[in-house]
């Protein structure tokens, strides 16, 4: 009977060995996610991707902050904040393995993967012509506009395309300064090509043509083509991307749909990622982190009476409501070493109760655009009266009448302070004679700006990340001096 | 001689057999049974007739009486730590024995996968730690009382906060990758070993080499630890047995940093060195006024409370065990803790004359609170050390004091008694290890055996960040983020053993089988951020008022496997072990997915030779062994091009959510395999009271999976490992052993050593493997690189310290350096040395500056008893070893806004005033402070791990008392540490990135020094 009773055991056992020794026992499942062959299917796949493509530029290691902050290197801010390496790349004593360096190279890397599996994938999908354009002429924006950034710090940087991609090749040597103007030139024009000229009400920041427009106006200028600049900059200014009447609506977490504004990084509490670059620009004991502080020499630099101060910076004496729940108060000294701080970056809501994340960061506004069509009509011998009244009228400002460079470069100043201008711009002006840069920033403009060696060339650009270098096993060379 | 021997006893037997049957039938038996060495009663000695199920215990006087029937001949004596012990009734009416302790492993049984065996039949390389060797220490886990137990098994410490495990490296680091053992559990592998209480441990074994682990070839390339629990014996009578212990733990140490007044007369030095203004507020007379010594705050008075029960017995048909246990460990640091339930019951079951079926059942419940102390950026102890000494623990109003105050001058850093005092980050695991097991006896020697098993845990993890308003790291809103974790394993396994004797002189052992086992995990996590209120009831998700982030999802793996195993044993001789395992994982795509892992593995009883005649050696063994093992310990689906949710958008007001792919995919992931050779020679000598066992072992791990290092151009792609790299260990393993005795005083010395070097043999490209980065400089501090051992430090070769401008303008090191002419190197700042003799200092001088691997980690232990009274002192030890104090690296840097170490005084103010601590200054212009062989120290330490000292009550006084066995003890942890080191703990282990970095100082929290008092009962 247990006899019996144990063999039906055994045979229940050996039944379960049978089953366990199925072959499916070893089928793994990614669940929740998809592969590359169960995905580019239909429209809502190419959207879901070109959607993947603005997420990362918010990152607190992006535009949150450190690729702002190269613009602490001009005579417009002081880094502030305790991040040491920035010391170093304030002063131009930095070397290759300096953090800030690196921080983000590989998002924008990042960046443009996301843009060529756009580029790859999106044509074969069989959906509408128009939605399937602007999703391709949002993946060449994308990578058109990381390498822009890449050419404004390093110059030359490794050219990752469609092409590396499905060769699977990404350790390649660095791209000549010609093939990263003419990447970024293609890209661009492919993207001003397929974007729509406006965004509905639900697609509001997405790029346009405007936007295309803009940054190939800029890349002109920088390549010194004034013909060029010309011409796409007046793209923007003869399209819709109207300059708004108030300056500072520009940097009003308020206002959504903004004609002015080419391209920013969207911002919506709650369901992004908050605004990081508020933190750091915010004061401490308001929340903030207090990094990137305005100097005292940009604050002179304001005209008399010109509101767009005060919708560029706080200063002593200006009453804000910096929440929660404290009610207005004096802005006084103590709040920021310098005893300013950038308010374009940095917004307080008007329910009192802190810190605004609804602020977008700005990236291109169709007012440097004018500047930058003045400055190619300066510098190849034309009128630029007329786009840096249209700025200066906006800011209430009187005219100027035969403005020289003199009268431009004071222009961007003001108007784009602590939009990451200013050092790129010192940088190329340097190069075209039009200012020492070295002795610029030789003057000691306080302890806040103390005098600091700029050496040229080798400070045109900065340093390639130490640790790519060391990565790419002698393929990724060092620029020139810093060796 | 052996078998002469052997005849003679039989003869005896014979002889006792005849004279028995001779004999009028006998009614009792009585007896005493004594410890051999020590003359003291043996209590609780099972005495069984032998051939019966009849039999007794001794009393607390080691006194027993037995009845007897006809035919009853030979009486068993049988307990734990004592040879068992046969002796013949021969007519006698009083039976006395003196018990002879067990005093050689030779005789002891080991575990080994699938089944056990007689320690002097084992030919591959194991060790064996008892119990009670572990038990009652201060520690909430089996992981940290592992260490210095044995040769070749290396417990490396991270962390000292209560319920940090350590990690265990068997025979060297044998991959990048994750290097723990499998550790099995009642036969169930994949078990934590930190959730079984230690006092339910019977005896923790090791599969070192190849041949012994390879029969859990999928898992064992790390070794194998095999844990095995108590059980109760059959026809044993109830047991109840209490343990409980109390004590206090303190820290060790803390770092000397500068009052506030040196504080501030420093950091006026920086200014006026730099020809900068001095901050006002170092010239404010109040922030020179020391008020806190922030770590003696931090650090309290830690306290240890342990209680277990167990009860134990057995009916003829039945046995059981039963524990129930609590540990409640409070750390050091306030809110620092780590409490486990435990309940265990282990049964087994004899139905009918073949078939046995047995079960065990673990249920445990750990609740622990995590602390941040492994941050170089706001870590606790690490904050401690810097935090502003001229600031009050609170303000008069009863506020926190803050640095808000100025937090470019006084750091922003929160104060770290108001973090330790608000930190919510309490988890809760409640795990369940079950198995049930029958063997069946299908003819002699055949035996069919089945085991199933199910490891079960649920994880509940939850943080609460609350409102910080004032202080410097504010917090605008409040948050609470809670995620489950459900994951469960399913084992089944089947095999046959079978055993058999030929001709007398060829012994078989064979067991072949199949096993599969399932792992499914489930999770999920939700965060809700804006609680109106904060208090305790209610920090919960329904309170807050708006959503945070959601996420969840599911994974699954399984792993399939036939193994045999053979052993022959010619003549006890020559003994033979061969292995072989097929392997099947769901890690890898089809096609890839079976490995197949042999073993071989040989010994010599040399002592058991005719020709072998040295009379002071007892025993003599040679061994050596060959095979392959798996490891398949990565993440899962790598074989695919993973397309996920990559982030949250808007556009305008319309939120949107991107794809992307994210991770490329390695179609030919496969096993990584490790190769393993191993030579042994073991003897005991002088009747048994020295034993020596020596080890030599090679092992290869080939097709080690590697991720190349991301380069930046593929983007953020995780990138999948590839079977690229080669990592050799070799080394050699000491074990030794010595008892003997004094007059009344008997005492055993132990001691293990090992001497292992690792070496990466390849990488990919020649490249090599980095790791995250220091602090808010971003310092890179290890590298791997070919031909190097993992994990070496990376940075800058120092000669001291530039005395005179004319010896800056006359060093080559700097001839072509422009931050020399630019002025930007000044005397007492440090000279690096030119390696490649560019005359600059730059990254391409950075060399291999140290190793954090030592060149021995050794451990030994005495026990003396004498009368009533035991000590047994515990050592362990580390030689040859390098650490890299980076944050002394921190602590000694003027240019943080941080208080320093006070060392700092004795900084460079001219020529010649030091060699060693740069000027001060608050330029990086010479990066004083980079990663150099400034901050590279000797990590070589000695430490009496454990000390205790039991006195056991008087059998007359424990029987009064109503009791057997009483004995009370008291037991220090770390109670000495011998060590060079300067930090605030030569036990630094793997901080951060696994077993790329090792030996960083991170001021992480540190192992404390406690005392227990201590009770054991027995009723």
């Amino acid at each position: 009977m247990k006899q019996n009773n144990f063999y039906k055991g055994l045979m229940i056992m050996l039944t379960i060995t049978m089953v366990g020794c199925n072959k499916d026992l070893l089928e793994s499942t990614p669940y929740a996610q998809a592969t590359s062959a169960n995905f580019w299917r239909n429209s809502d796949d190419a959207v879901s991707a070109a959607n993947a493509l603005y997420p990362l530029l918010g990152d607190e290691m992006f535009f949150g902050h450190p690729e702002q902050a190269w613009d602490i290197c001009s005579d417009d801010q002081w880094r502030s904040g305790d991040w040491g390496n920035e010391q170093a790349i304030e002063d131009f004593t930095f070397d290759a393995s300096n953090d800030q360096l690196g921080w983000n190279w590989s998002l924008k890397y990042e960046e443009i993967s996301r843009a060529n599996a756009i580029i790859i994938n999106v044509p074969a999908i069989d959906m509408d012509t128009n939605l399937k354009n602007r999703i391709l002429g949002e993946a060449y924006f994308i990578r058109g506009l990381m390498y822009w950034h890449f050419y404004k710090i390093y110059g030359q940087v490794p050219i990752i395309t469609e092409e590396n991609v499905i060769s699977n090749t990404y350790n390649v040597p660095k791209a000549t300064m010609e093939e990263m103007e003419a990447r970024i030139e293609s890209d661009l024009k492919d993207a001003a090509e397929l974007l729509y000229a406006q965004n509905d009400g639900d697609n509001i920041g997405r790029p346009t043509k405007g936007a295309a427009w803009g940054y190939l106006a800029k890349l002109y200028l920088y390549k010194e083509d004034f013909p060029n600049a010309i011409t796409y900059g007046n793209y923007v200014i003869n399209g819709s991307y109207d300059l708004l009447d108030n300056f500072g609506d520009n940097f009003n977490p308020d206002i959504v749909d903004n004609s002015e504004m080419l391209f920013s990084i969207q911002r919506h509490r709650g369901w992004t990622e908050e605004n990081m670059a508020t933190w750091y620009y915010a004061p401490r004991p308001w929340d903030g982190w207090g990094f990137q502080e305005p100097t005292d020499d940009l604050y002179n630099e304001f005209e008399e009476g010109d509101p767009r101060l005060q919708a560029t910076m706080a200063s002593l004496g200006d009453i804000i409501n910096p929440g929660p729940g404290g009610g207005a108060v004096e802005y006084v000294d103590g709040l920021n070493n310098t005893d300013h701080y950038f308010r374009k970056h940095a917004a307080f809501r008007s329910e009192g109760d802190g810190l605004d994340h609804d602020l977008d960061i700005p990236l291109l506004r169709s007012a440097d655009i004018y500047l930058v069509v003045a400055e190619a009509k300066i510098r190849s011998s034309q009128s630029g009266d007329a786009e840096i009244n249209a700025v200066r009228h906006r800011a209430g400002l009187g005219n100027v009448s035969g403005a020289d460079m003199t009268d431009l470069i004071h222009e961007r100043r003001v108007e784009l302070a602590g939009e990451n201008e200013r050092h790129a711009d010192l940088i190329r002006w340097d190069k075209a004679g039009i200012v020492d840069i070295v002795s610029h920033y030789a003057i000691d403009r306080g302890i806040w700006k103390p005098g600091r060696v700029f050496q040229r060339p080798k400070h045109y650009y900065f340093a390639l990340p130490q640790r790519q270098i060391d990565l790419s096993n002698g393929i990724l060379v060092q620029n020139p001096n810093y060796e | 001689m052996r078998l002469h021997s052997m005849l003679k006893r039989i003869f005896a037997f014979v002889v006792c057999l005849a004279s028995f049957q001779l004999a009028m039938a006998q009614t009792s038996v009585t007896g005493k049974v004594t410890d051999q060495s020590t003359g003291a009663p043996v209590p609780n000695v099972s005495v069984t007739v032998k051939g019966s199920n009849r039999g007794t215990t001794t009393n607390i006087s080691g006194v027993y009486t037995i009845s007897l029937q006809t035919g009853d001949a030979v009486l068993v004596f049988t307990s734990a730590g004592y040879e068992a012990t046969e002796v013949a009734i021969n007519g006698k009416s009083t039976v006395d024995l003196s018990f002879a302790t067990t005093s050689t492993k030779l005789s002891e049984v080991v575990v080994v996968g699938y089944g056990s065996q007689s320690k002097k039949d084992v030919t591959g390389a194991v060790a064996s730690v008892k119990g009670e060797q572990i038990q009652n220490l201060p520690v909430s886990g089996a992981t940290q009382a592992l260490q210095g137990r044995a040769a070749g098994v290396n417990v490396v410490r991270s962390s000292g906060s209560p319920g940090s495990p350590g990690s265990i490296r068997i025979r060297g680091t044998g991959t990048i990758n994750n290097a723990e053992p499998l550790v099995v559990i009642d036969g169930i592998p994949a078990g934590d070993l930190n959730s079984v209480n230690p006092n339910d441990i019977a005896s923790i074994e090791i599969l070192k080499d190849a041949s012994a682990s390879a029969i859990y070839g999928t898992r064992a390339a790390n070794g194998v630890v095999i844990i095995t629990t108590k059980r109760g014996n059959f026809e044993a009578p109830m047991k109840v047995s209490l343990n409980t212990y109390t004590g206090t733990s303190q820290a060790r140490k803390t770092l000397d940093v500068l009052d506030a007044a040196s504080l501030a007369y420093l950091k006026k030095e920086r200014y006026t060195n730099d020809a900068l203004p001095v901050m006002s507020e170092w010239n404010d007379a109040n922030n020179a006024v020391q008020r806190t010594d922030w770590q003696n705050e931090l650090f309290g008075k830690g306290i240890t409370n342990n209680i277990d029960l167990t009860v134990t017995g057995g009916s003829a048909k039945s046995s059981f065990m039963i524990s129930g246990g609590m540990y409640d460990e409070k750390g050091i640091i306030s809110n620092a803790y780590f409490k486990r339930f435990s309940l265990r019951i282990n049964s087994d079951h004899k139905i009918g004359n073949r078939l046995k079926i047995g079960q065990s059942l673990q249920l445990t419940r750990a609740n622990d609170n995590s602390l941040n102390t492994l941050s170089a950026q706001d870590g606790l102890i690490w904050s401690a050390v810097r935090f502003m000494p001229f600031l009050p623990v609170k303000n008069s109003d009863g506020t926190w004091s803050s640095s808000q105050g100025s937090p470019n001058q006084f750091g922003d850093i929160n104060n770290p008694i108001f973090t330790a005092n608000t930190v919510d980050s309490r988890n809760t695991n409640t795990r369940l290890l079950a198995n049930a097991n029958a063997e069946y006896e299908i003819l002699k020697g055949l035996k069919l055996k089945a085991n199933f098993g199910l490891d079960g845990s649920h994880y509940q993890g939850r943080s609460f960040g609350i409102i910080i308003n004032d202080q410097t790291r504010a917090s605008a809103r409040n948050s609470l983020s809670k995620s489950f974790n459900e994951s469960y394993s399913i084992l089944g396994e089947y095999f046959l053993s079978y055993s058999k004797m030929f001709a007398g002189l060829h012994k078989i052992d064979a067991v072949a089988g199949y096993t599969s086992q399932t792992f499914d995990g489930d999770y999920f996590s939700a965060s809700k951020r804006d609680f109106p209120n904060e208090s305790l009831e209610q920090r919960y998700l329904d309170a807050g008022q708006n959503p945070g982030g959601i996420g969840g999802n599911r994974t699954y793996d399984a792993l399939q496997s036939t193994f045999g195993r053979l052993n022959y044993d010619f003549d006890k001789r020559y003994l033979l072990t061969a292995t072989f395992r097929a392997d099947g994982s769901s890690k890898f795509a089809p096609g890839n997915r079976w490995g197949y892992f042999p073993a071989f593995s040989a010994g010599w009883r040399i002592s058991n030779e005719k020709f072998f005649d040295v009379s002071f050696i007892n025993d003599l063994k040679l061994t050596g062994g060959w095979g392959q093992l798996g490891n398949q310990n990565v993440s899962s689906l790598q074989y695919l091009a993973l397309i996920g949710n990559v982030g949250q958008y808007s556009f305008g007001t319309n939120d949107v959510t991107g794809t992307a792919q994210r991770r490329l995919p390695n179609y030919m992931i496969s096993w990584e395999t490790a190769e393993m050779a191993n030579v042994g020679l073991s003897a005991e000598m002088f009747n048994r009271s020295l034993s020596l066992s020596v080890n030599y072992f090679d092992k290869t791990t080939n097709d080690m999976l590697l991720a190349p290092p991301t380069i930046g151009t593929v983007g953020r792609l995780s990138i999948p490992d590839k079977n690229v790299g080669t990592l050799k260990n070799s080394g050699i393993e000491i074990d030794m052993s010595y008892n003997n005795k004094i007059g009344q005083v008997s005492y055993r010395i132990g001691a293990n050593a090992s001497f292992i070097k690792n070496k990466v043999v390849t990488l990919f490209d020649g490249n090599y493997i980095g790791t995250s980065l220091y602090g808010r400089m971003g310092q890179e501090i290890s590298r791997t690189y070919e031909g190097l051992p993992i994990g070496i430090f990376y940075g800058w070769k120092t000669d001291g310290l530039y005395q005179t401008e004319q010896e800056i303008s006359s060093d080559a090191n700097i001839r072509n350096d422009a931050r020399r002419t630019d002025g930007l190197i000044q005397p007492g700042d440090v000279r690096f040395l030119d390696l490649n003799g560019d005359g600059k200092i730059t990254e391409a001088d950075r060399t291999n500056i140290g190793s954090p691997h030592p060149k021995m980690v050794y451990g030994f232990n005495t026990d003396f008893s004498y009368k009533n009274f035991d000590l047994t002192l515990f050592f362990l030890g580390n030689a040859g070893v390098q650490l890299f104090n980076a944050d002394r690296m921190q602590g000694i840097d003027p240019t943080y806004p941080f208080n320093m170490y006070a060392e700092t005084m004795n900084r460079w103010t001219g020529p010649n005033s030091s060699n060693s601590i740069p000027r001060m200054t608050t330029k990086r212009n010479n990066l004083n402070h980079r990663t150099s062989d400034l901050f590279i120290e000797d990590g070589s330490f000695l430490r009496l791990k454990n000390l205790s000292f039991g006195y056991t009550l008087n059998e007359g006084v424990a029987k009064k008392i109503g009791v057997n066995r009483i004995k009370f003890y008291v037991t220090g942890q770390n109670v000495l540490t011998f060590t060079k080191y300067s930090g605030l703990d030569p036990e630094l282990g793997y901080a951060n990135d696994g077993n790329r970095q090792l030996g960083v100082d991170y001021a992480q929290y540190p192992q404390s020094r406690s005392w227990i008092f201590g009770l054991n009962v027995t009723f």
